[in-house]
């Protein structure tokens, strides 16, 4: 039908991508293809890019070399209302001014495809604020909400941004920046596990800053870990072993395998 | 936004705010009774019947007998007058929504961008200068050369400010407040110096220019201005989605598809057209560009789509009424608008902010 | 001065009824003079009692003061900043003032709804004061009066001028008009200025025109030998005694004698037809003070 058939999704290829700041050293340089319907988590230290890195996926800053490409077609190329209509980003804080209510924040989030809406458009708000939890607090002011509550609201925006499948069947990307953070233990599984839910049954790319190890292991099915002037891309279970953490993080740690046969990595003290 | 169907669990209905259907039907009722009482109101007494008179005869029901003092009153003094009010507020609400929705503060004004200092400025100079060399041109609230010149004003310092705020290819909104707090310090210290050179004439227009008044509405003035903020309008109207998604940050609003930096600007041109338009023929009229976004918030919610339309509506009543008290509560003389609207303006503009602050 | 409030004006001038005075629906009308005046200056208010027209007049601004009469007319205002509506409420049928009346936008709308409106010209001269009696004269429909008061307030005036032209002794005079901070004096080309002039005297200050601050050094190089002040100006100070406590005076001649003359402001700066007398009496004054 389209060219779109020819290639399995649109994945977010970095070319020989260098992560710095402006005027700052440069942090690492990725190179890797991050397919669709898969969850990536980003890990490394405090300093070592990961932010950085995930601004210049989102297209929100320029890369410093290289490029970064979506469906073959440079991000810097493309319109910035097209880009918001293909992927969202969770951001680490944000700060709403004025007294607006859940829904309407996560209607904000429905911006991009106001000129083509939906025929569920009010659904898709609605629906969204379900999935993560927030739907009793709609008519309540996002800026009176507890913390995880505000991360969970500003998920639902995200979700709702890509809510639906493009008519051209191109991947929808979620980049989302600590978004546990602020997250409680229950809903630090709920919100994973729902992001990998939508890449497995959805085909939705995922990309996720994280800084719990065990979070990626359980639920990323690709690891970016960035630290130690060297980045590394691959499988979690691969990437992510004793030894990368002891020259990444420079603690020891031991496996174990949780009751579901899951490894996972407990910190020795000291 | 979908249309109301009958029966829908969401979107739920927020506790204690008007729906936005609510509050515009409202906003349109006020101005329309503001609009109302305001003719029948005023230093020359006429009396319903004699105004409904006038009102047959202008739309020439009624065949008219030449030079009616009531005709001629209301239509040459006190129509235009009014219409001119409804201009005024309309464009002052607006450009304050405009500017509190950039500046993402509740507490912005349209001042902030310095077309009102600048206007001010343009104006004293004109006045002042203008003795030298064009003395036999009128220079008082109302007269032309001072509507061009203040208009212009408004505009040239407005691009000034906004070209001190570029910076890494885009609008900087926290450079446009500190140049805009620098330049309207320069100008007030210009209008000084101003006041310091001018003869007692001029001082007394000087200042009687500065309290603001609509006391200079002529037709071809509401001519202007009126299609000016109507231009305004349509134009600012626009922009209320886009303003919705700023307020989460000109980052995530970026990251959502909105065009940031043609947003900035077109809310700074909007707000400079309309509120220079506005000041360049009434002087200033101060507290409608703040107090009216605040009022309809409070009442309605922050949503763009209805703070912008409300305020304007909102600003077009405040100034009516305020108009109304102006010219009939020391008559036959006449309070300076500005005066008014500031001793109205503050005290309210206080109790909002003990209210905001038990909001936050 | 363009006027385009008479949109609809016009249009009713121009179906060809014929040009009706406003004064016919308005009230009944003298058979030369307007039936209703509102005048715009203490001068011209003046002018307007002595010409026996006081109940022609229907409104006064806030500066005419006197005669006492003109306190309880309605007042219109500072006639600087007038209101359409309000001016047109009293229903006169004409209004004179100086050329200082406006804005010009609110007389234009006067103009429109038919009301005569005369200006006068304020330069400071005898001649202004002339101006004023033919203006209200013409106006009321006084034109004998106006007449007869012309002559009187000239021979009034010649006999002044002969007054002051005999005396052999120039003072230099400086009239203050405010003083906050830095005390405002009048320059040249003010209406101070030509009463100095017209008593005899000489203004000590010719650098500058209009009102000006002066610093006390600058005060002290004037040299000043007699002062002049405003009865207003002098009573908002405290008195006289307050008023000889500032010290940028201690440095003039005039401290010296404390040589002050204060008048009633409208009296001496009205340019009216008190004129006369005010200045007979500055110059009386003047001659006594530093003799």
């Amino acid at each position: 039908m389209s060219a779109s058939s020819l290639h399995p999704g649109y994945p977010l290829v970095c070319d020989q991508l260098g992560v710095g700041l402006p005027g700052r050293p440069l942090l690492a340089t990725v190179h890797a293809r991050l397919a669709p319907g898969r969850f990536t988590a980003i890990l490394g230290p405090n300093g070592a890019g990961k932010s950085t890195l995930l601004s210049m996926l989102s297209g929100q800053r320029a890369p410093r070399s290289g490029s970064v490409s979506l469906g073959g077609r440079a991000l810097s190329a493309m319109a910035v209302l097209e880009l918001a209509r293909l992927r969202a980003v969770l951001p680490q804080e944000t700060a709403v001014a004025f007294d607006f209510t859940v829904q309407e924040v996560v209607e904000m989030g429905r911006f991009p495809h106001r000129q083509l809406p939906s025929r569920h458009e009010v659904r898709i708000a609605h629906d969204a604020m379900e999935a993560t939890g927030v739907a009793h607090l709609a008519t309540r002011g996002v800026n009176t909400l507890s913390g995880g509550e505000r991360a969970r609201a500003h998920l639902a925006r995200a979700l709702a941004q890509i809510w639906e499948p493009r008519p051209d069947g191109a991947t929808r990307w979620l980049l989302l920046d600590e978004p546990t953070a602020a997250l409680d233990l229950a809903h630090q599984h709920q919100a994973m596990a729902l992001v990998r839910r939508w890449a497995v049954e959805q085909g939705i790319g995922v990309v996720a800053v994280l800084h719990d190890l065990n979070l990626a292991l359980r639920y990323a099915h690709d690891t970016v870990l960035m630290g130690a002037g060297r980045c590394d891309v691959g499988p979690t279970g691969e990437t992510l072993d004793a030894a990368a953490i002891a020259r990444v993080w420079g603690v020891e740690c031991s496996e174990v395998h949780a009751s579901d046969g899951t490894p996972q990595f407990l910190v020795a003290a000291g | 936004m979908s249309g109301l169907a009958v029966v829908q669990p969401f979107p739920r209905r927020v506790p204690g705010r008007l729906s936005p259907r609510a509050a515009l039907a409202l906003g349109l009722a006020l101005v329309l009774w503001a609009f109302v009482w305001g003719s029948t109101q005023g230093a020359y007494a006429i009396t319903t019947a004699q105004l409904w008179q006038v009102l047959l005869q202008a739309v020439g029901a009624v065949p008219a007998p030449e030079n009616a003092p009531e005709y001629l009153v209301f239509v040459n003094i006190r129509l235009p007058r009014l219409l001119m009010g409804v201009a005024a507020g309309a464009g002052l609400g607006l450009a304050g929504a405009l500017m509190q929705g950039l500046f993402r503060n509740p507490l912005a004004d349209p001042g902030l961008i310095g077309v009102s200092s600048g206007a001010a400025l343009a104006a004293a100079l004109t006045i002042v200068l203008g003795s030298y060399f064009l003395p036999d041109m009128p220079r008082t609230l109302g007269s032309w050369s001072l509507v061009i010149t203040a208009f212009g004003g408004g505009l040239v310092v407005t691009a000034l400010i906004y070209g001190l705020a570029q910076a890494d290819g885009g609008t900087r909104i926290g450079l446009m407040l500190l140049a805009g707090v620098a330049v309207n310090a320069l100008a007030l210290a210009g209008l000084g110096y101003l006041n310091f050179i001018s003869t007692d004439e001029q001082l007394r227009n000087i200042q009687m220019w500065l309290l603001g008044s609509l006391g200079g509405a002529r037709w071809s003035a509401v001519a202007l201005v009126g299609s000016l903020v109507a231009v305004a309008c349509g134009l600012g109207l626009a922009l209320a989605r886009p303003l919705n998604a700023i307020a989460l940050g000109e980052a995530q609003a970026a990251l959502l598809g909105v065009p940031v930096e043609r947003t900035k600007r077109l809310a700074v041109l909007v707000t400079a057209l309309a509120v220079g338009a506005v000041t360049a023929a009434t002087g200033i009229i101060g507290f409608i560009g703040l107090v009216a976004p605040h009022w309809v918030r409070l009442v309605a919610g922050p949503d763009h789509r209805v703070v912008l339309p409300c305020s304007a509506l909102l600003g077009a009543t405040l100034v009516l009424a305020a108009d109304v008290v102006a010219r009939t509560i020391v008559k036959p003389a006449e309070l300076p608008l500005g005066v008014l609207t500031a001793f109205i303006g503050v005290p309210l503009f206080l109790a909002m902010l003990r209210q905001f602050r038990s909001k936050v | 001065m363009p006027r385009d409030t008479g949109l609809i004006e016009r249009r009713h001038l121009l179906r060809g009824a014929a040009a009706l005075p406003l004064s016919f629906a308005l009230g009944q009308v003298h058979a030369a003079g307007a039936a209703r005046i509102v005048s715009l200056g203490g001068a011209l208010t003046e002018v307007v009692y002595l010409l026996g027209a006081r109940s022609q007049l229907v409104g006064t601004d806030t500066t005419s003061l006197f005669p006492e009469a003109a306190l309880k007319t309605a007042k219109v205002g500072y006639m600087r900043q007038l209101s359409a509506e309000g001016l047109l409420s009293l229903k006169p049928d004409a209004v004179v003032g100086t050329t200082e009346a406006g804005p010009p936008v609110v007389l234009d709308q006067v103009r429109s709804a038919g009301v005569r409106v005369e200006l006068v010209k304020a330069d400071h001269t005898w001649d202004e004061v002339q101006r004023k009696v033919a203006t209200v004269g013409r106006v009321a429909g006084r034109e004998r009066e106006a007449t007869a008061l012309q002559a009187d307030l000239d021979a009034q005036w010649a006999a002044v001028q002969k007054a002051v032209a005999a005396a052999t002794r120039r003072p230099r005079a400086l009239f203050i008009l405010s003083h906050s901070g830095s005390p405002m004096v009048a320059g040249t080309g003010t209406a101070a200025d030509a009463l100095i002039r017209f008593a005899g005297g000489t203004n000590a200050i010719t650098q500058f025109a209009g009102y000006r601050p002066l610093t006390a050094e600058a005060m002290a190089s004037a040299a000043p030998e007699v002062l002049l002040n405003s009865t207003q100006g002098i009573e908002a100070l405290g008195g006289e005694a307050a008023f000889w406590q500032r010290p940028e005076l201690a440095l003039t001649p005039a401290f010296r004698r404390k040589a002050l003359v204060a008048m009633e402001a409208s009296h001496l700066l009205g340019f009216g037809p008190r004129l006369p007398a005010a200045v007979r009496e500055l110059h009386t004054r003047m001659q006594a003070i530093t003799a």
